[in-house]
């Protein structure tokens, strides 16, 4: 009897020991799980912030592409707005001799006037020849004042110089308008302005080799979104295009209205992208640039973007014939309305 | 046409005012260039595919050309203006310069000067009055040697090799080596001693050494005081600023970019060659590779080592007529 006692309480001892074991074991995996659990937080809270530093990298490159292309489309006006200031200045100094000049003809011709009172013959004969000479220098003086072409330079190099101005006044509102830098956030946009803006940032990858072909619809229906951000999506879309095609080439730009809302293709007569590439386009860091030419985020960033904004985006591409990315954008009519 | 030879026109081509040919895309910059050179005879074109033609016709002095235009490069007008009309000096005149534009512009066009707009009118207008008076009193000279001349300077005049990477040293030396006296140094004391001991008609450099020392001062001296060698510069990454500056004041004479090509690294130092053999023998010629160092460049080049500026000033000068200092 007292052995199947001793039995049973060894049993039940060793079932509470298992029990409290895999308590224990519990535990122990419960805070390893915790520990991991935090770990990964950690992990991702590094990864979120690489992501963000990556992107932001890769912002500070657009904006050197950006700088560099608009300090190219500024310096020309500025060239010459700048050096037609200085020369008009100087064209108004040698304008000045010439009405200096003027003015002593017309001194001289007064004095003759003065002489004539106090005259006798010999000196009367004088007189003549004096005032001969002197309408005769009056008369070059005045066709020289009246023939030069000096104002109409003049006022030609200014409405150059009021042209320039204006074309750089509008340069800098372009570009305002593609950084959108006085309104961050959500806004009714008009996609030709943002295609516009982007197309003349990108006029320096663009403007030697690539023709421009814009098929933008009137009246398109405004979106809502992140100017900003939009911009960046036609400036990496333009971008991708032009470095498709290697020499010439011709950049299709579309705006139109579908049913869902707004369409804008960039269609170009590039490379197209080969078969085995094209679903890796979207993923992050793929490139099949040179090891430091390109960050393989580009495309990325454009599909994060699109798709934050409810859109999307449609590829077709032909090999050696060219590529067209759509970006398909909910309108403001639209959207479902929430109130 | 009976007279086809350019180089002697009916009219003294060193009267008068000088004749400069401006071209560029965009007519106000035309207008514009036209108003402050109104003192000048001054032609311009929207078209660059006729200015070779102009630039021959009118025999100008001066081409200031614009870098991009919807047809054609400056840079490829500028080859055509040096193949066809050599006696006119070049400049280029550019709103945005990307490295391609600058390098072939020293490879291609071998342009005088290089001018970012918006321009300084002062300073422009000293250039080209200046790159004009160089066109008359300078005669243009190529670089292509006869099989003799070439056999002549090969023997006589040395190459020197300005390089502390090993491997590329053991490249250039393959592709050298047989064909030229080349010598090697790593530092640009050692530079220094080649060129005081022997005939150095090429001098081929890195921009900086591994060891981060910067030659571009050295080459810029180099040339300031004796503008009759050639300098061709390879290195591993240019950046487009470093390449004009060492366009405007050290007149490099060919750019190339590593891994060093036999193929353009041997034509680059024949033609090279060539250039420094034609100058010895035509020493006026040597006007139009001349340097001005910028102030910046004059500062830098006080911090140089002591020795070294005075001994590049008082290098032998080996050309008959050139003084090998020119101030």
């Amino acid at each position: 009897m007292t052995v199947v006692l001793v039995i049973l309480v060894l049993i039940l001892a060793g079932a509470a020991a298992a029990l409290f074991w895999r308590l224990r074991q519990a535990e122990a995996a419960k805070s390893q799980l915790a520990a991991e659990h935090q770990q990964a937080e950690v992990e991702l809270k590094q990864l979120q912030s690489s992501q963000a530093q990556v992107i932001h990298t890769t912002k500070l490159a657009s904006l050197g592409q950006m700088v560099a292309g608009v300090a190219h489309e500024l310096n020309t006006p500025l060239g010459f707005v700048k050096s037609n200031v200085e020369v008009v200045g100087d064209l108004l100094d040698d304008y000045r001799k010439l009405v200096k000049d003027y003015d002593v003809a017309v001194q001289l011709c007064q004095q003759p006037v003065d002489l004539m009172f106090s005259a006798d013959k010999e000196s009367l004969d004088k007189l003549v020849k004096h005032v001969e000479e002197s309408r005769r220098r009056l008369f070059e003086a005045r066709r020289a004042v009246e023939k030069s072409p000096l104002l109409n330079e003049a006022k030609e190099l200014l409405a150059d110089s009021r042209d320039g101005i204006t074309q750089l006044a509008s340069l800098v509102q372009n570009l305002k308008g593609f950084a959108r830098v006085d309104r961050d956030g959500m806004d009714l946009m008009d996609v030709n302005e943002g295609v516009e803006s982007a197309l003349m940032i990108a006029a320096h990858q663009l403007r030697d080799r690539i023709q421009v072909v814009r098929k933008l619809e009137q009246q398109v229906p405004r979106v809502r979104g992140m100017p900003s951000q939009l911009n960046q999506v036609f400036l990496n879309l333009i971008t991708n295009a032009a470095q498709a095609m290697e020499d010439e080439g011709t950049l299709t730009v579309t705006t139109r209205s579908s049913e869902s809302g707004v369409e804008i293709a960039f269609a170009d007569t590039g490379c197209g992208i080969p078969d085995d590439v094209l679903p890796k386009i979207f993923d992050p860091f793929f490139t099949t640039k040179a090891p430091g030419e390109g960050t393989g985020l580009g495309l990325s960033i454009v599909h994060k973007i699109v798709k934050s904004h409810g859109g999307s985006i449609k590829v077709r591409t032909t090999p050696n014939r060219g590529s067209e990315f759509t970006v398909m954008l909910p309108s403001e009519a639209a959207r479902p309305t929430l109130h | 046409m009976l007279g086809q030879d350019f180089e002697m026109p009916a009219a003294d081509p060193n009267r008068g005012p000088l004749r400069v040919l401006f071209i560029d895309d965009e007519a106000r910059i035309l207008r514009a260039l036209k108003a402050l050179f109104r003192d000048l005879e001054v032609y311009f074109t929207t078209e660059p595919r006729e200015a070779p033609a102009l630039a021959l016709k009118h025999n100008v002095d001066v081409v200031v050309c614009d870098q991009r235009m919807p047809e054609m490069l400056g840079v490829d007008v500028l080859r055509e203006i040096r193949e066809q009309h050599p006696r006119a000096m070049r400049i280029l005149l550019t709103g945005y310069s990307d490295l391609k534009a600058v390098l072939g512009s020293v490879n291609e066009g071998e342009v005088y000067r290089f001018v970012n707009k918006p321009w300084i009118n002062a300073d422009l207008r000293a250039l080209v009055l200046e790159a004009g008076e160089i066109a008359r009193e300078s005669p243009a000279i190529g670089d292509q040697l006869s099989p003799n001349e070439q056999n002549t300077a090969r023997s006589q005049v040395g190459v020197l090799v300005i390089e502390d990477d090993t491997t590329v040293q053991q490249r250039l030396r393959e592709i050298l080596q047989p064909h030229y006296q080349v010598r090697f140094a790593s530092t640009a004391e050692r530079a220094l001693q080649v060129l005081e001991q022997h005939e150095t008609g090429v001098v081929i450099s890195e921009t900086a050494t591994n060891h981060g020392a910067d030659l571009t001062l050295m080459l810029k001296a180099l040339k300031q005081y004796h503008p009759h060698i050639a300098t061709v510069v390879i290195t591993e990454r240019a950046n487009a600023q470093t390449v004009i500056e060492l366009i405007n004041e050290g007149q490099v004479y060919r750019m190339l970019i590593k891994p060093v090509r036999m193929g353009s690294c041997r034509l680059s130092v024949d033609s090279a060659l060539g250039r420094y053999w034609k100058l010895k023998q035509q020493p006026k010629a040597v006007r139009r590779y001349g340097v001005t160092p910028s102030e910046e460049t004059v500062r830098a080049q006080t911090k140089l080592p002591n020795s070294l500026l005075s001994r590049i000033r008082s290098l032998p000068a080996r050309l008959f007529g050139v003084g090998g200092v020119r101030i």
